[in-house]
């Protein structure tokens, strides 16, 4: 019986001797290799991620400033004008007399133009002047009324088609057309002022941005004021005075929900209450800056709890101590210390409404707009939506316009980021 | 006498409380028991807010109730009862004309009545204004007999200062409360007309002017998620989380600390301009590529373009997020692993990015989250055609987009067209707010886990 139990039991394994790894053998510095090899490979991989975002930046701004550049330059051409000839009724006196505006608007200086331009260039030769070339005309004869009593050489504004060729970009016949012109010395490429000082127009050539930025400024102010005192307070409130209740929870949970709702909600809300509920101004700045408030408000309300917070206690112990009131204490030493964080939080919260399109859409910031708006409660549009309708523009005119637009938003929104980062640098303190 | 005047002049009246009341507590003089209970400042802005609050109350609820007021007269005029017209269309009208809104009548008969518009408006205009000088003068003279030298100015002030503070905390909880009113009241009366059922599962998008049309939304969910939660993630996961883990774990501090804020700029270009870049330049590329390979259904509004800039937009998103998570990872960990002799890499593979995964998910969701509710790069890149399709390279459409599409155009108001979209930001709304809340919860129980 005794000899079963044995034969139950597998035979012991004889134990291996521990010898320690012989790194030295192919096998083992080939595993090392490749251990070392997928070390580079991920390394290797992280690099070319970071490398490829950059890319893409650099590409995106590249091909903006390419296409861009070029929306700030404007062809124009040699217009000679025979004004004695042209027999147009007016003279130098009437336009210093106080009924100067209504002799210009009398006149045809429309077919005026277009008359010069066929006389110079050919039957036909209007059609190289962009529609509101008279308008160069007529600030010539403002600027200088002795020039109706001489021939003179205007330069006009060109056809959408004469300037994508001066600048590369047109079909053969148009470029050969321009070749012509500029054989006579009749063109010039320039850059064009009239683009950051004109509005928006139905014709590439005449376009310009300050009506949209003066819109977005607008905006911008209204937000401005309402978004940073409320933001600030309610930073200050929720961070120094506000009791551990569910009160106090239901208003974090809502700055912080608020913060992540996608803002075409906020253009929603912006419709239902503002436009239709309390029937303000379609269009307006003002309505357009109250929903960018809304919006903007949670992101300055976080900034500024954050800033807040990283105000040492001892300083709110200190001013308790010699007898402060706790609103004192909060005003005269807690805010101005955290002044600096909340300011970097609310220029970055405001660079992000001034790019914002979605919310204004939804309250009719879509309009035409041709002239800059006056006050807050005008039809305006902003950059954004003007890169927007501008970006669905069929006349090829107005590619360079939307990308020269939209250098202009970026070099405020740069300029905005560079003023927060500078803030935080210069004044930001480490208790 | 314009109300802007008349609020220059309220402004005056409580500057000038201001002054006198702090002038008068100026002349308290006393020590130790007698000494007064606040500084001159603090009556003189007690004084102030009297003058002020009670006016300013008064001209809001005025510029309420004046134009009722003002129509009211209008029409019982006996010039206007000889216009055949609607009391409320006279009204407007003449508003219109009287305020310079409108050039030129629509009806002539109703011109006489502007001048009569004018003077009733100028009328109720200064009797406001008088009121308001009056309540200002009043609470003004009130607050300035009670600047005593034992008479809590300070007190008094400072419970205005939190009455403050704690209206500007409850201003998100109204718009909270105001986004869900609005989108609920509006989406009911969509629900009036289409029934949820047909709305939530219906899978033909075709809305019309009017309330023809049907507004089966399944379409736009898939377009949504496909471009959102699909395309732009397979771009903004991989390229987020290996810039992150570069950026943490590789990179040397110095480069790191300029490579970094290069990376948030991707995040600060507005989406304007993306939507324009992938309409501009990568929708057209695609298209040729797609063309050139021979695939079939290429559409130059794709939705791969839409998701691919969409995913390059969501990179500092989910690089930063990434970023947070592996840096709450217990450098013990990380220790103990090199200290096997791990290399880096496997270090990261198998430890840091499994202990840390919990964050990155919930990074993810918040990126899904941002992703579903971004319009202009859809708007401009992803076209309009509600197809439900897996082709890439096809016409999808997205809910942000037809929200867009239905709101601009000028239509009533009441059709169910431009309710739905009404509905569709209920949906967003309703879905976004569940992902964060969800990915919040996630990232908070891992943060939990490691303290």
């Amino acid at each position: 019986m005794s000899t079963i139990a044995p034969a139950l039991q597998p035979p012991p394994k004889p134990q291996p001797a521990r010898v320690p790894t012989d790194w030295t053998t192919t096998s083992m510095q080939g595993r090392i290799r490749r251990r070392y090899r997928s070390e580079r490979r991920f390394r290797l991989l992280g690099a070319g991620a970071v490398l490829l975002s950059f890319a893409f930046l650099v590409f995106l701004l590249i091909s903006m400033l390419g296409q861009g550049l070029r929306g700030f330059t404007q062809t124009e051409l040699r217009l000679p004008m025979d004004f004695p000839a042209a027999r147009l009724a007016l003279d130098p006196a009437t336009l210093a007399g106080p009924n100067a505006r209504a002799a210009l608007a009398a006149v045809d200086l429309e077919g005026a133009t277009a008359r010069a331009a066929d006389r110079a260039y050919g039957t036909g030769g209007y059609k190289l002047l962009s529609d509101g070339a008279w308008l160069s005309v007529r600030s010539a004869i403002q600027a200088d009324p002795q020039i109706l009593t001489r021939r003179a050489d205007i330069w006009v504004p060109t056809s959408t088609v004469i300037d994508l060729a001066a600048k590369g970009d047109a079909d053969a016949e148009a470029e050969a057309g321009y070749r012509l012109l500029d054989a006579r010395k009749a063109v010039r490429t320039s850059f064009s002022m009239a683009f950051l000082t004109g509005s928006d127009s139905t014709d590439p050539t005449l376009v310009g941005i300050w009506g949209a930025l003066k819109g977005s400024l607008l905006t911008m102010f209204v937000t401005l004021i309402l978004a940073f005192p409320i933001g600030v307070l309610s930073a200050l409130y929720l961070e120094e005075y506000a009791a551990r209740n569910r009160w106090t929870d239901l208003i974090e949970v809502s700055i912080n929900n608020l913060a992540a709702v996608p803002s075409i909600i906020f253009g929603l809300l912006g419709l239902a209450v503002f436009l239709n509920f309390l029937d303000f101004p379609r269009s307006a700045p003002i309505v357009g800056g109250l929903t960018l408030a809304l919006m903007t408000m949670p992101v300055i309300v976080i900034a500024g709890r954050n800033a807040i917070k990283s105000v040492p206690p001892s300083i709110r112990d200190a001013a308790l101590g010699i007898g402060a009131s706790k609103v004192q204490v909060v005003f005269h030493h807690v805010l101005p210390l955290a002044l600096p964080g909340i300011l970097t939080g609310t220029i970055i919260g405001m660079a992000r409404a001034l790019g914002e399109t979605a919310p204004l859409l939804m309250i009719g910031m879509r309009a035409f707009i041709a002239s800059p708006p006056g006050g807050l409660a005008d039809p305006a549009t902003v950059l954004p939506v003007q890169i927007f309708l501008w970006s669905d523009e069929v006349s090829r005119g107005f590619v360079e316009k939307t990308s020269a637009a939209i250098i202009v938003l970026l070099v405020f929104l740069l300029a905005m980021n560079g003023i927060a980062i500078y803030l935080r640098n210069r004044f930001e303190r480490r208790w | 006498m314009s109300p802007a005047l008349f609020l220059l002049l309220v402004a005056g009246l409580a500057f000038i409380g201001w002054i006198t009341g702090r002038a008068r507590a100026a002349r308290f003089t006393g020590t130790g028991a007698n000494r007064p209970h606040s500084l001159p400042g603090y009556h003189g802005w007690y004084v102030a807010l009297w003058a002020l609050a009670p006016a300013l109350l008064f001209l809001a609820v005025w510029g309420f109730v004046s134009p009722g007021l003002v129509d009211a007269t209008v029409t019982a005029t006996p010039q206007s009862a000889a216009i055949r017209l609607d009391p409320a269309d006279l009204t407007a009208e003449v508003r219109a004309l009287g305020t310079g809104a409108l050039t030129t009548a629509f009806h002539p008969e109703v011109v006489p009545l502007v001048p009569v518009f004018q003077r009733v408006q100028t009328h109720y205009d200064v009797i406001g204004g008088v009121v308001a000088l009056l309540l200002a003068f009043a609470g003004g003279a009130f607050a300035y007999t009670r600047v005593k030298p034992d008479f809590r100015a300070r007190t008094r002030v400072e419970q205005l200062v939190m009455a403050a503070l704690l209206g500007a905390s409850l201003i998100a909880v109204l718009t909270t409360l105001g986004i869900v009113l609005s989108l609920l009241f509006e989406s009911m009366r969509f629900f009036a007309r289409v029934s949820p059922i047909e709305f939530l599962f219906g899978t033909l998008w075709s809305p019309q002017t009017g309330d023809s049309g049907t507004f089966g939304a399944v379409p736009l969910f898939w377009g949504t998620i496909f471009i959102g939660a699909i395309i732009a993630m397979i771009v903004a996961i991989p390229l987020g989380l290996m810039s992150a883990i570069y950026l943490t774990q590789y990179a040397a501090p110095a480069t790191r600390r300029w490579m970094k804020p290069i990376l948030e700029v991707l995040a600060g270009v507005p989406t304007v301009v993306y939507g324009y870049f992938a309409a501009l330049t990568v929708a057209p590329a695609i298209r040729d590529f797609a063309a050139f390979v021979g695939i079939p259904g290429a559409s130059s509004e794709s939705a791969l373009a839409a998701g691919l800039v969409m995913g390059v937009m969501i990179i500092p998103f989910v690089s930063s997020m990434a970023d947070d998570s592996i840096a709450a990872v217990p450098q013990s960990m990380r220790d103990g692993s090199l200290a096997m002799g791990a290399t880096t890499s496997e270090t990261i593979r198998k430890v840091l990015v499994p202990a840390a995964l919990p964050g990155v998910v919930g990074g993810v969701l918040l990126a899904v989250s941002r992703a579903i509710g971004e319009t202009m790069i859809v708007v401009m890149a992803a076209g309009l055609a509600a197809n439900l399709t897996a082709n890439p390279f096809s016409s999808v459409t997205t809910v942000t987009t037809q929200i867009v599409q239905l709101l601009t155009g000028d239509q009533e108001f009441d059709s169910a067209k431009t309710l739905a979209a009404f509905a569709l930001g209920l949906v967003l709304f309703i879905v976004t707010l569940l992902l964060n809340i969800v990915a919040l919860r996630v990232v908070k129980k891992y943060r939990e886990a490691y303290e």
